[in-house]
């Protein structure tokens, strides 16, 4: 049990630790441009005076929440087996036009008809990033690069498509928008749920999609955690070597993966789309595909750790508007979430050594087995090397798992 | 028996009484539980090539970062022309005029010649980088030993052996009067073997001086002037080249003391569970590291695969594990074609695998014991159920191999990466054995392992042998081959060469075999 404690202590070591270093970072950056830290954090966790204005805030949260952490999901189901899917932001914008304009065009029964829509985003989101996965493993282009140049096209091909064949707004119009899904198509908000609960009811609706997200989490947490799938994904994150010569198709995996990532992606604009916006248009949400890099990595790409990251950056970013109220620049969230990025890279490293060297220690004192004999005289194999495997490795590619 | 520590006299490039160019004196290099080098003697002259031999393991590489400088020695003193020197890293060796040439190279690919020898020590003028006086002193290297190198080309563009000439002229670049080369003939084919010879003599007429570090005897005695033997971290005598034939030196190398396999009864049955006809992989281009090989393993039998390291032996056990595609040849797994089977398909078709390196192919350091229990498992129970990990079976498992087979560790959740060598390659081999396979690749399955764990991992191979399991045992320890093995094939330069008797070879011949100092048209 207190192992249990110990190892949870340490997975919260890292995040904990790069908001505090944030926080101190940011709190100097407030002071130097002459406003009070402390009145700028007051501001911050200020949610309102009345109940209704509270749950306004936590509504706001919560919905801002929703697609970060489908972003956030998106970005970890590749990291954990070492993919860096940095083409989540066009997978999901692709995905969010091509399911507004076929939402829009056609009229079916409620929930077929959401069903459709989703079905759609998770098939353009999977196909965008597919073509990274094939890439990678039939010509050996770096994901990373294929991902971040498809963004590009992608963006491109959205604007193309928005003022071009799918555009539904009258022409002139300032904003530009696909034609609006009708009524059929979109989900209701939980603001029932809400009032049934005793809390005065929001402005604004609570995403119904909030209950896709939280699915969606479960099903990715058990499919990474619980499957056999998922042990071969994870494995090839931890090491394509050993998961090649346990029967794992590295090359197979990668483009599972990324189909997966994608599909996931797709699903990022669907909370807008669906629960406030109704069309897709120019002033659509963007930058949801980097923020979830960011969320990911805070969230420890698990399931629970997004979540988590993905309510921390939407509380932030809902504070904006209150610090512009109370004349401090709204940047200052923009700084705070770039420093927990930065600070949430050192953290984790240095959370990682040291649970390492603790599982060392655990190790040296449980077994009085000095590991004698060596090849070439080495060092026992448990010590010096475990800190310096590079974590990054990529996949796939057929030369690196046998050399 | 080669002559113990009587340095041979007479050599026409320098007289006996000159100080010698490196010493070293009673070396003693302990890591943690093992003693690497103990009491070594090294004396090299000015002006000669020195060959220092011994098996994998036996300590060379060790004893030479000492010489470089990587780490200290932890008794002895180091000599350099007569006076002791205190290497504190490498910049303290290169100092003292001691360059060393890798056995994997350290170059840029996408850099010319001239820059990656200039990369680290590059002359400036008023701060700039002077490219005509880096251009004059490696042209006229190049020319003095006679290197053959072209500065502008880029050194992708390059083969081995030019690689080899640029990592040489990057030492000489920085004023080495010593070379120390490890094993630098591992990499190049005959011709290049040849280049690379004539390239030292050329070194050696300028008077500079060469260790040579390797364990093909046949080329140790075209080059060496002298030679240096290291057994089990130390030195176990010198020898003259000219005067010692290559039987006699393996013999030193190997050591006499063995003890004599023992005999036991023979568990081979008739059927074959494993055939390999005619198997051949290349390296990407054309050579092929593994040739034609054909071979059969039955059931109830230890083939055992002897060869200095990097003969082909790895890429053998690629290509029964289907790790890499086939150039020529097929693989039979009980009489059934599996050549085109995947990895997967092989091990669910009944063959176990305890790869040569467990720390990239064997295990997640990074994931607890019982998740290390599944891998490479991944399809079957009882860790298993249909699509899903069945966590607490997995975990029950991994405790009931703990107690089987011996692993110490606090728990089935505890990080692979705690735990000691010994420890994680006896969970390897009862994580194989629990899946009961009818066939086991073995390579180097005590390599690293303390000399308890050794012990239980033979016993287990011999108890699983004796059931009826055919093994494939690749490893460098002559010891294992001949004690544990029913058959023993010698692989070099990626063909079987000769089949042997376990029971009646000496571990002398069989390292004859494995250097090429014998020959067979099949002993058998």
């Amino acid at each position: 049990m207190t192992g249990l404690v110990r190892r949870l202590g340490l997975s919260l070591l890292g995040p904990v630790l790069a908001v505090l270093v944030a926080l101190v970072i940011s709190a100097v950056v407030i002071a130097l441009i002459g406003e009070d830290p402390v009145e700028a954090f007051r501001v911050m966790v200020d949610l309102g005076d009345s109940p209704s204005q509270q749950v306004q805030s936590i509504v706001v949260v919560l919905n801002r929440a929703v697609p970060l952490f489908l972003a956030g999901l998106a970005v970890a189901v590749a990291f954990r087996m070492g993919l860096f899917n940095i083409g989540v932001e066009g997978q999901y914008r692709m995905a969010t036009i091509l399911a507004a304009a076929v939402g829009a065009a056609v009229a079916l029964p409620g929930p077929l008809h959401v069903l459709l829509i989703v079905v759609v985003a998770m098939v353009v989101g999977a196909v965008w990033a597919g073509i990274v996965g094939v890439l990678k493993v039939t010509r050996g282009v770096s994901e990373v690069i294929s991902s971040i140049m498809l963004n590009f096209i992608a963006l491109g091909l959205a604007s193309f498509l928005l003022t071009g064949p799918l555009r539904g707004s009258a022409p002139g119009a300032s904003i530009v928008t696909t034609s609006e899904i009708p009524e059929s198509g979109r989900v209701p908000s939980l603001n029932g749920l809400l009032t049934a609960l005793g809390l005065a009811a929001p402005r604004s609706g609570l995403y119904g999609f909030l209950v896709v997200a939280v699915v969606v989490g479960v099903v990715v947490a058990v499919l990474l955690q619980r499957t056999r799938f998922g042990f071969d994904l994870r494995a090839t994150g931890l090491s394509p070597s050993a998961a090649t010569v346990s029967g794992v198709d590295a090359r197979g995996m990668v483009v599972k993966t990324m189909l997966i990532s994608g599909g996931i992606a797709g699903l990022i604009g669907l909370p807008d789309l669906l629960g406030s916006q109704y069309d897709y248009g120019t002033e659509f949400t963007a930058g949801l595909g980097f923020l979830g890099i960011a969320v990911a990595l805070l969230g420890r790409s698990s399931p629970v750790g997004i979540a988590l990251a993905g309510l921390l950056f939407a509380f932030l970013d809902r504070a904006a508007l209150p610090l512009q109220f109370a004349d401090i620049p709204s940047s200052v969230v923009t700084i705070i979430q770039g420093t927990i990025v930065l600070a949430v890279v050192i953290a984790n490293e240095v959370a990682r050594r040291l649970a390492l060297r603790s599982a060392e220690r655990a190790g040296a004192s449980a077994g009085p087995d000095p590991g004698a004999g060596g090849d070439d005289g080495a060092p026992p194999p448990t010590g010096p090397d475990g800190g310096q495997r590079v974590r990054t490795g990529v996949p796939g590619t057929p030369e690196d798992v046998q050399a | 028996m080669a002559s113990a520590d009587s340095p041979a006299a007479g050599h026409g490039t320098a007289p006996d009484d000159a100080p010698l160019a490196v010493e070293l004196r009673g070396i003693t290099k302990r890591f943690p539980g093992v003693v690497a080098n103990k009491d070594i003697e090294l004396r090299v002259r000015r002006g000669e090539v020195h060959a220092v031999v011994g098996e994998n393991g036996a300590g060379k590489s060790t004893l030479m970062k000492t010489l470089y400088g990587e780490h200290r020695p932890d008794e002895g003193q180091i000599l350099v022309d007569g006076r002791e020197v205190s290497f504190r890293s490498p910049a303290d060796a290169i100092a003292a005029g001691i360059g060393m040439v890798h056995q994997h190279f350290m170059l840029a690919d996408n850099f010319t010649v001239l820059e990656n020898i200039v990369l680290g020590s590059e002359p400036t003028r008023a701060g700039r980088l002077d490219l005509a006086e880096a251009r004059r002193r490696i042209t006229d290297i190049s020319d003095r030993y006679s290197l053959g190198l072209r500065p502008d080309a880029l050194v992708e563009d390059l083969g081995v052996g030019d690689r080899q000439r640029v990592e040489i002229a990057k030492v000489l670049y920085r004023d080495a009067r010593t070379l120390i080369l490890d094993e630098p003939t591992a990499v190049l084919v005959p011709q290049e073997v040849d280049e690379l010879f004539a390239n030292l003599a050329e070194l050696k007429r300028e008077g500079l001086t060469v260790i040579f570090i390797s364990h093909k005897l046949d080329e140790v005695r075209r080059v060496a002037d002298s030679i240096t033997v290291i057994r089990r971290g130390t030195t176990v005598g010198t020898a003259d080249p000219r005067t010692t034939t290559v039987r006699q030196l393996a013999e030193l190398m190997v050591g006499a003391e063995l003890p004599s396999p023992e005999v036991r009864t023979s568990t081979v049955r008739e059927t074959p569970v494993l055939q390999m006809v005619g198997v051949t992989l290349t390296d990407g281009g054309q050579r092929p590291v593994v040739d034609e090989v054909t071979l059969t393993v039955r059931e109830g039998e230890v083939v055992g695969i002897a060869g200095v390291e990097g003969n082909g032996q790895a890429e053998l056990v690629d290509a029964i594990m289907g790790l890499r595609p086939l150039a020529a040849g097929s693989v039979l797994l009980g009489g059934e074609d599996v050549t085109g089977w995947s990895t997967r398909a092989r091990r669910e078709g009944g063959v176990g695998f305890i790869p040569e390196d467990r720390h990239r192919q064997g295990m997640l350091l990074d994931a607890p014991l019982w998740e290390n229990r599944i891998l490479g498992h991944q399809t079957r129970p009882p860790a298993v159920r249909g699509p899903f990990i069945d966590r607490r079976a997995a975990r029950a498992d991994t405790a009931r191999i703990m107690r089987e087979y011996d692993v110490r560790a606090p728990g089935p959740d505890t990080l692979a990466v705690a735990l000691s060598g010994g420890n994680q390659q006896k969970l390897i081999v009862g994580r194989e054995m629990s899946a009961a396979p009818r066939l086991l690749v073995a390579a180097h399955p005590t390599r690293g392992v303390d000399v308890g764990a050794q012990a239980v991992i033979w016993e287990l191979l011999k108890d699983a042998r004796a059931e009826g399991l055919g093994i494939v045992l690749v490893s460098a320890d002559l010891d294992e081959l001949i004690g544990l093995s029913d058959t023993l094939h010698v692989m070099l330069r990626g063909r079987l060469v000769a089949t042997l008797d376990p029971r009646r070879v000496t571990p002398e011949e069989l390292g004859g075999y494995m250097t090429g100092a014998r020959t067979t048209a099949g002993a058998a």
